[in-house]
């Protein structure tokens, strides 16, 4: 036991960390609502800049030149000492200046216009935020891991601390007292100054503020600014305690962090510095004392120590209910329309038989020189991220439910079905193979993919209690902790040393539809169509259960619990079925996914991927199944990402960058995502290319002749003439083309509604006479 | 004949405030029974009380002779006992149509399955739908998004919707609140025609008006405990009612008004 006590003690260093980060998003929190979840992200890009300044002398703006040209640069990376270490302090207040520069960026650009975002808009904004800076980091930083740099009493062990017989390292108990120190400052602050106070009121009621003659946004940006400050400041301090740097894992840190404010209730301080040394303590001791007992399952080892903020988490929410501090703000706006889907039917009927012609036709050189092979793989990719979009349509979408554990559900589907298809166990060719029961594929996926909706019911047994943004806590933890539980557990895998499953090629009657084609390449137009049969299959059942009495159901919860309630629906069973069939969904997706890949191993289920799925959906447009299946196009290494790489080789890595960029924007500017706006452009185009004839051929191209031709020149030179990449120029005349086009379509529009709101409005007029 | 809707000394309260304290009523059925009160008196607490909205602190409740207690408000609204709220609280999302489909429709577990399949099923519940739809006069405004209708309008809708369920009694939360004396005497003459659907009423509100010129029988509360009951003529003669409710004087004038409403609806009826 004294050994163990000795382990709890060691522990309070990255309870220490956890508490210092927990401050800062409970900061964030009563200055503008929002729980962020880029506060990891902040303090892992402060981390990265401090290690960089302080071994080679260079300072990285958070942000990216993404084309790079011969005349004017954004500047990107500054080289202060010709690759020498700089001054200890002056690296210091250097990443201190770029947590604050982060502070003001995030609050000018992303919460500031999102103040009077429904939930959903301020949860996407900070996965926005959180997505963009992972991505800037690994575009800078690559994945690289460097050893960090002790800053609190380095190196000093106390040996045989306090008579446990074990060394406690100074760095971990000086990082404990200073979150401590911190934390009485911070509280001292909120409590004693006028800013402080004024942030308390507006907390609690933003219009009484207001009415006080305080400004909510200076307030907002005065915590922003400090939240960010703290994020630095915890980049800086946590030294060698939480090991070596890595972008994701430290971004991945915020969910013990969020145990901890969650324990402050993300209003008191105190508790949430308890909280966070709690966690970090109980992680210690659990993880390393408790599971090294004789007794301890060893199954349980791997997952031990992630999963404790979950459990923390999913205890207190429950035990509370909803007892979150609701912000009385100002205006709140709903989530965009789930629009009725009208022509599900007729858009199955064209995009099936045309996707399968295309991919069968895109192995040759036909068109699409360079792309072949490629394009298959898009194709495909496209295709499996849209079925997995459509569980984020029904979920979040329909119901307003934001969670982020259907990759992991979909890993689970996939992992199991290849499982249970396996047939040969370690051979010479491949000693890490897993053998299986060899059952078909179709029992092993219908298998693999009820028991992730039975996982999918169970994680939304909390859901049930508890709403918004406190279920993305939750089921963010649970993706992290089922990550290392189970994807990353050779105990119940059996994968030895990150090895992956490999999957037979499915076959349907003796027809093989792997996805690998004739020439070896992931081109198999039988995949393609497997593919299309399926997502259209998923489709048409969500589009159906919109129609229905389900969708009734669904959409009456979204609007108004209370209301929904008091209608007889039941709240309760009606979010069950929306899970459940949202797990279905989501599994389907990782078995196909699983099956384009030929294999499948623990990074294709990790919670970033996830992230940057639920990013492109909603980029998409996540209220509807357009909206799911524009995602995919747009998603990485789908249709729209091969093709920008091809034309401008180097554009996978800034995927994440648009990604989280997109978000933050569709959130600010167009909720309903760009499925509405592509939506009446295609119907239009549809029904005109079924009706035309010659002269009107004529006469649309003559009225569109000089946007081509505009678009055709200004693709010709590059788009951007002064740019140094390697590009192919074919593309960028038809991507100058299309520009031009679709911002001629935005401009239209939106003429076209100023048209209509210019009319007199009737309802008002009746009101008038009435 | 016994109530349809009996509390027996119900009782809420929020740590040591009590919102409502040994509240005793009675809803008959086939009657318009109503709840009046000034502002804060505990009225909203009370419909919230039998709704299962709030929790009960003592007492009972029941509905149709059963113990309302452990129900929960969707099985409430099943069972007959629906209510509309003072801040309406549609399903904006939802047609005017759809939103009272919500509240009509039987669904059964395996329902979402049937809807894979067929989504646009027959109901058999059109036709209490309509009913409520052309009754309140929103024939015309079926197929539109609750949103784009007028404040007056979305009122008419949330008690067509409470109506669409066909309910035993409803409860009807000021529906009179924001809408001008016509329209008031226009609500009034359709609560008269919806009991004669076999749907008893409860109403609250306090336009005294309204409630002295529909209601069949009274209950005043105030600081959350009834201080007066019995039929409009007797509550409007009460003393007790005049001074803690309406004021001397203006109470008076009040009055006058409701009884000049009585006549020339039962004139006009």
């Amino acid at each position: 036991m004294k050994e163990g006590i000795a382990y709890a003690i060691m522990g309070l260093g990255s309870g220490g960390f956890y508490a210092l980060m927990a401050i800062g998003i409970v900061i964030a929190y009563k200055g503008s609502g929002v729980i962020n979840f880029a506060h990891g992200a902040i303090a892992m890009y402060v981390a990265f800049q401090f290690s960089y300044l302080r071994s080679e002398g260079t300072f990285r703006f958070p942000w990216l030149d993404p084309i790079p040209t011969s005349v004017l640069n954004l500047p990107v990376t500054l080289s202060l000492s010709n690759g020498e270490p700089i001054n200890f302090w002056i690296a210091v207040l250097l990443s201190l200046f770029t947590a604050l520069i982060l502070g003001a960026a995030i609050h000018y650009l992303v919460f500031k216009p999102l103040r009077n975002a429904a939930p959903l808009g301020k949860v996407i904004g900070a996965i926005g935020v959180m997505t963009y800076l992972l991505g800037v980091g690994s575009k800078h930083f690559g994945s690289n891991q460097p050893q960090p740099e002790g800053v609190l009493f380095p190196d000093k062990l106390l040996k045989n601390f306090l008579g446990l017989g074990l060394g406690v390292s100074a760095e971990a108990l000086a990082l404990a007292g200073v979150s401590v120190i911190v934390g009485a400052v911070i509280w001292f602050i909120y409590k004693y100054s006028r800013v402080g106070l004024a942030t308390r009121a507006a907390a609690g009621n933003e219009k009484g503020a207001v009415l006080l003659g305080y400004s909510p946004d200076r307030l907002a940006l005065f915590n922003w600014l400090l939240a960010a400050f703290l994020a630095g400041l915890v980049g800086i301090l946590t030294g060698t305690v939480t090991g070596a740097l890595g972008t994701g894992k430290f971004t991945g840190l915020i969910v013990p962090a969020l145990g901890g404010a969650l324990i402050g209730s993300m209003s008191s301080i105190p508790l949430a510095v308890l909280g966070g040394l709690l966690i970090g303590s109980l992680q210690t001791f659990v993880g390393t004392y408790v599971s090294g007992l004789s007794w301890f399952p060893a199954w349980l080892y791997s997952g031990a120590r992630d999963s404790i903020p979950l459990v923390v988490i999913v205890a207190l929410l429950f035990l509370r209910g909803k007892s979150l501090p609701i912000r009385g703000n100002i205006e709140e706006k709903r989530l965009p329309l789930a629009p009725y889907p009208k022509r599900i039917g007729k858009y199955v009927a064209i995009f099936v038989p045309l996707g399968f012609l295309l991919s069968a036709g895109f192995p040759g050189d036909f068109l699409f020189a360079g792309l072949n092979g490629r394009w298959g793989m898009a194709l495909t990719t496209s295709l499996i991220a849209g079925m997995f979009g459509l569980s984020f349509v029904l979920l979040s979408g329909y119901v307003g439910q934001i969670s982020l554990v259907q990759i992991s559900l979909a890993g689970i589907a996939a992992f199991l079905t290849a499982r249970l298809m396996s047939h040969y166990g370690p051979s010479d060719s491949n000693p890490f193979a897993v053998g299986g029961l060899h059952l078909p594929w179709p029992v092993a996926m219908v298998a693999g993919v009820a028991v992730a909706t039975v996982v999918g019911l169970i994680l939304a047994v909390p859901a049930l209690r508890i709403r918004g943004v406190q279920l993305t806590v939750v089921t963010i933890a649970a993706s992290i902790s089922l990550y290392s539980f189970y994807f990353d557990n050779p105990k119940l895998t059996s994968l030895q040393g990150g090895s992956s499953y490999i999957i037979q090629p499915p076959t349907f009657f003796g027809i093989k539809f792997g996805s690998t084609g004739s020439q070896g390449l992931t081109d198999n137009p039988k995949f393609a169509l497997f593919c299309l049969i399926v997502l259209a299959g998923l489709s048409v059942t969500l589009a159906n259960l919109r129609r229905g009495s389900s969708g009734r159901r669904f959409l009456a919860v979204r609007a108004n619990e209370r209301a929904a309630a008091s209608a007889g629906v039941n709240v309760a069973k009606t979010k069950f079925l929306a899970f459940g069939i949202a797990s279905a969904m989501a599994g389907v997706a990782g078995v196909a996914g699983a099956f384009q890949a030929g294999s499948t191993s623990a990074p294709m289920w990790d919670y970033g991927v996830g992230l940057s799925a639920l990013a492109f959906c909603y980029l998409g447009g996540i209220t509807s199944i357009n909206g799911a299946i524009l995602g995919g196009m747009i998603a990485g290494g789908g249709m729209v990402a091969t093709f920008g790489n091809f034309h401008s080789p180097g554009l996978y890595s800034y995927i994440p960058i648009f990604g989280g960029m997109g978000m933050i924007l569709t959130a600010i500017i167009h909720p309903a995502g760009q499925a509405s706006i592509f939506q009446p452009l295609m119907r239009h185009f549809g029904s005109w290319l079924l009706t035309a004839r010659g002269k009107e051929w004529g006469v649309v191209l003559r009225r569109l002749a000089p946007y081509l031709i505009g678009g055709g020149i200004w693709g010709a030179i590059g788009i951007n003439p002064w740019r140094t990449d390697t590009y192919n120029r074919t593309w960028m005349i038809i991507l100058g083309i299309l520009i031009v086009l679709f911002v001629r379509n935005i401009v239209n529009q939106v003429k076209a509604v100023k048209a209509a709101k210019a009319l007199p409005d009737t309802n008002s007029l009746q009101e008038v006479t009435a | 004949m016994s109530a349809l809707l009996e509390t027996n000394e119900l009782t809420v309260s929020y740590g040591g405030l009590h919102a409502n304290s040994n509240v005793n009523i009675k809803a008959e059925k086939g009657k318009l029974t109503g709840l009046i009160g000034p502002n804060g008196a505990g009225k909203t607490t009370f419909i919230d009380a039998i709704t299962g909205f709030t929790n009960v602190s003592s007492g009972r409740a029941e509905f149709n002779g059963k113990d309302l207690a452990g129900v929960a408000p969707d099985e409430r609204a099943k069972s007959g006992l629906v209510r509309t709220f003072q801040s309406l609280e549609l399903f904006e999302d939802l047609t005017v149509w759809d939103n009272l489909i919500v509240m009509a429709e039987e669904t059964k577990w395996w329902s979402f399955l049937a809807d894979i399949v067929k989504p646009n099923r027959v109901l058999g519940i059109e036709e209490q739908a309509e009913w409520a739809l052309n009754l309140l006069g929103l024939g015309e405004h079926r197929d539109k998004l609750t949103l784009d209708l007028s404040h007056g309008q979305r009122k008419l809708v949330s008690v067509a919707r409470a109506l669409a369920a066909k309910p035993s009694m409803l409860l009807l939360d000021e529906p009179a609140a924001g809408l001008d004396t016509v329209e008031s005497q226009q609500l009034g003459k359709h609560l008269r025609e919806i009991l004669k659907q076999d749907i008893s009423i409860f109403l609250i509100d306090h336009d005294m008006g309204l409630v002295l010129s529909v209601c069949d029988y009274i209950y005043v509360l105030d600081f959350g405990k009834i201080i007066a009951e019995g039929t409009p003529e007797e509550v409007r003669k009460n003393p007790e009612v005049k001074r803690a409710y309406l004021g001397e004087t203006a109470g008076e004038m009040q009055a006058e008004g409701g009884a000049a409403a009585a006549r020339s609806l039962s004139g006009e009826g």
